[in-house]
């Protein structure tokens, strides 16, 4: 009996690792490929030695074309000051409303958590056509402003986020800061503020990343080239009359390198972030 | 605590989020709800904006109105009876009555109905009146009779009617076949892309909250394909699922699944499979991650003491795992299989909706319309039943379902 326990165990054991090791090696498997490819000569690239993984030399000619000329940098440089306008506006107004949603009792509060929850279910294109045309008549196109719009897609979650982290702050705190005087904003930036930072920190990186990889409202509002944020660039790149494998998955792996090194310093945060909301506690 | 109202220091922290929401949420649904009685299209000069009333080219009008006295003051000179004379001058003085009281303005004017009316009857008059005059004058030589007709035609180009035009797109979307078709490509790539991450998920997740070792490590590469943009990640498997250079295609011909490489996009079934396997891909560990999330509040204690009843793996699954991670589940699946109905980048970017239409979603025959054809109109039409089934399904999830999404709050 006890035997068959053990060997029961081990077999699971084995079972759930091999299972983890496939699964890891589908996930990698599409950026290992990808970054085979991009030290591929373009020779190698079509016909048989599409299929191999090294093809007898390695070339960067890929990544010079798509950093000197295709200026896959200067979209990184858009992607950063777009997301991080963003990431900062959100955070901003996200940590207020979180505040007021967690702390006071008031009148219309269910309907402002009615719609900022709709607002992050609608369909994103619903915006698009309004926004466009208002753009269009204030001169907003092709500019950084299409930060502002990002709010539809990042704020809702940036909101529920900071109002996880807020309730798990205890309310003693506030009620004895306000025994000693301090007004709301100053509990807030005082008290709450050091305490809540884990949150607003987690909520400042997923804010960022969705910010990021947006697509639909910066190719609509930003048709010019100097302002192509990462992921227009990039689709861009196939968009010509034959597709240069090459150069795409050069590309591929430039602009994957800052998202890698945020999900490998970040991690913690990150799922934290996700699961909050997701997750009842 | 009871609800109160707020302060204006309270106010004062939602105010932000009011301005924000407000101008880039809620306006622009209410003005596409606008778009949708308008024959409204960026393209076309006289529907380039939404108009309830009749508008009037001034500008086309001095035009046009101007030419007809010209011809008219130079026909009046071949003419010889002082009494036909006359008539030419009544009419010429008639037009530049009209002339006077619509000065040229350099935007399109609106008319009041009684105006409008006005006008069509004015255009009516003087061709009648030119028509008999010339018919009175045929035998003069008169050199502009052909002209003169030409002008004033044109006068009832610069009367632009309304561009309102009520439900009627609400009404020809049902008989139009391409939309059925959107939407049945949208059901199918939700159903089964949700369904499979959803099983996949769980099972990872369960294998997840098992390991001991390297879960920083499985955590870490788990978040990499729900980090990268989908436009990244729809290139990369575009590249894959190529005919002539792609690893997948050629494993799919090779083994038999397609007779070519070629075959795999552009057939209708393999297009759709691609893209629901790159869907599956890019969030089965991020839906993994969220149950795991789930997993890890259930109580160990629990597990414990079914073990000690002597419940089975499969028991302990049925009556413990899976009742106390409903809630989990239901809000992941929820917010999953909405952000499945409106998919966009991911198709844009992967087939942008072929081929011949088989992998076009609601959200990409939506954009279409609208930045493709410029009609903002009909596309906004689509858009709006997107919404009605987004909020359908969320409906169904909250309240026949259960999913609890305010509960903390």
């Amino acid at each position: 009996m006890e035997k068959t326990q053990v060997g029961n165990s081990t077999l699971w054991k084995v079972t759930f690792a091999a299972f983890i090791t496939l699964f890891m090696l589908v996930i990698i498997f599409p950026f290992f490929w990808i970054l085979v490819t991009s030290f591929k000569p373009t020779s190698a690239i079509f016909g048989d030695g599409a299929y191999s993984i090294y093809s007898g030399s390695l070339v960067l000619d890929h990544f010079k074309t798509v950093i000197f000329e295709k200026g896959i940098p200067h979209s990184v440089v858009n992607s950063f000051v777009v997301a991080t306008s963003t990431m900062l506006y959100v955070v901003g107004i996200a940590i207020l409303a979180a505040y007021a949603i967690s702390r006071f009792n008031f009148i219309g509060k269910n309907i402002l958590l009615g719609i900022i929850l709709a607002i992050s279910m609608f369909p994103q294109m619903i915006v698009v056509g309004p926004i466009y045309n208002l753009f269009t008549q204030l001169g907003l196109t092709n500019s950084y402003f299409v930060a502002l719009p990002y709010s539809t897609i990042t704020l809702p979650s940036a909101v529920w986020i900071m109002v996880t982290h807020f309730n798990k702050i205890p309310m003693a705190l506030e009620e004895s800061a306000k025994i000693d005087g301090a007004t709301p904003f100053q509990t807030l930036s005082k008290v709450i503020f050091p305490l809540a930072a884990p949150g607003v920190f987690t909520t400042a990186i997923i804010t960022f990343i969705s910010a990021w990889n947006e697509y639909l409202l910066t190719i609509t509002l930003n048709t010019n080239k100097e302002y192509h944020t990462v992921p227009v660039a990039v689709s861009f790149l196939r968009d010509q009359f034959s597709i240069l494998w090459g150069q795409v998955s050069a590309a591929t792996i430039v602009v994957t390198i800052p998202t890698l090194i945020m999900v490998l310093l970040f991690q913690k945060q990150i799922v934290s972030g996700l699961i909050s909301g997701a997750v009842k506690e | 605590m009871v609800s109160k109202r707020i302060t204006f220091r309270e106010f004062l922290f939602i105010l932000p989020i009011l301005a924000i929401i407000s101008v880039f949420s809620i306006w622009p649904i209410l003005d596409s709800v606008k778009y949708t009685v308008f024959d409204y299209r960026l393209n076309d000069q006289q529907k380039s904006k939404m108009f309830l009333g009749d508008r009037f080219n001034t500008s086309a009008f001095n035009e046009n109105t101007k030419y007809i006295n010209f011809y008219l003051k130079k026909d009046m000179t071949l003419v010889e009876d002082t009494t036909q004379k006359q008539e030419f001058e009544r009419i010429m003085a008639y037009v530049g009555e009209m002339i006077s009281n619509y000065p040229e303005q350099s935007e399109n004017i609106k008319l009041s109905a009684s105006e409008s009316s006005a006008m069509k009857e004015f255009i009516v008059t003087v061709k009648n009146d030119v028509t008999h005059l010339y018919e009175q004058n045929k035998g003069a030589g008169l050199k502009n009779a052909e002209g003169i007709q030409m002008v004033i035609d044109e006068l009832n180009k610069c009367l632009i009617g309304s561009n309102f035009i009520g439900p009627t797109y609400y009404g020809q979307i049902f008989t139009d076949l391409r939309f059925w078709i959107a939407l049945k490509n949208t059901i199918i790539f939700t159903i089964f892309s949700v369904s499979i991450e959803f099983a996949a998920g769980l099972g990872l997740a369960m294998i997840m909250s098992k390991a001991m070792k390297g879960i920083g490590a499985i955590r870490t590469i788990s978040l990499i394909p729900w980090a990268i943009p989908t436009a990244v990640s729809a290139l990369m498997w575009s590249y894959m699922y190529d005919g002539g250079s792609g690893i997948i295609a050629k494993i799919a011909a090779d083994i038999g699944l397609v007779a070519s490489p070629e075959n795999l996009l552009l057939t209708s079934t393999g297009a759709m499979i691609c893209a629901i396997i790159a869907d599956i891909w890019k969030t089965t560990p991020y839906m993994a991650l969220l149950l795991l999330g789930g997993l890890q509040t259930i109580d160990a204690g629990l597990y414990e003491s079914s073990q000690i009843d002597g419940a089975g793996k499969i028991r302990t699954f049925l009556s413990i795992t899976l009742p106390l991670l409903k809630p989990s589940i239901l809000v992941a699946l929820l917010f999953r299989t909405l952000d499945a109905f409106r998919v966009h980048d991911l198709i844009a970017v992967l087939t942008g909706g072929g081929p011949g239409g088989s992998t076009e979603t609601l959200s990409i025959y939506a954009y279409k319309v609208m930045f493709g054809q410029t009609n903002f109109g009909y596309g906004s039409v689509i858009v709006m039943i997107m919404f009605v089934c987004v909020a359908a399904i969320a409906t169904l999830f909250v309240k026949v379902l259960g999913a609890d999404l305010m509960s903390k709050n």
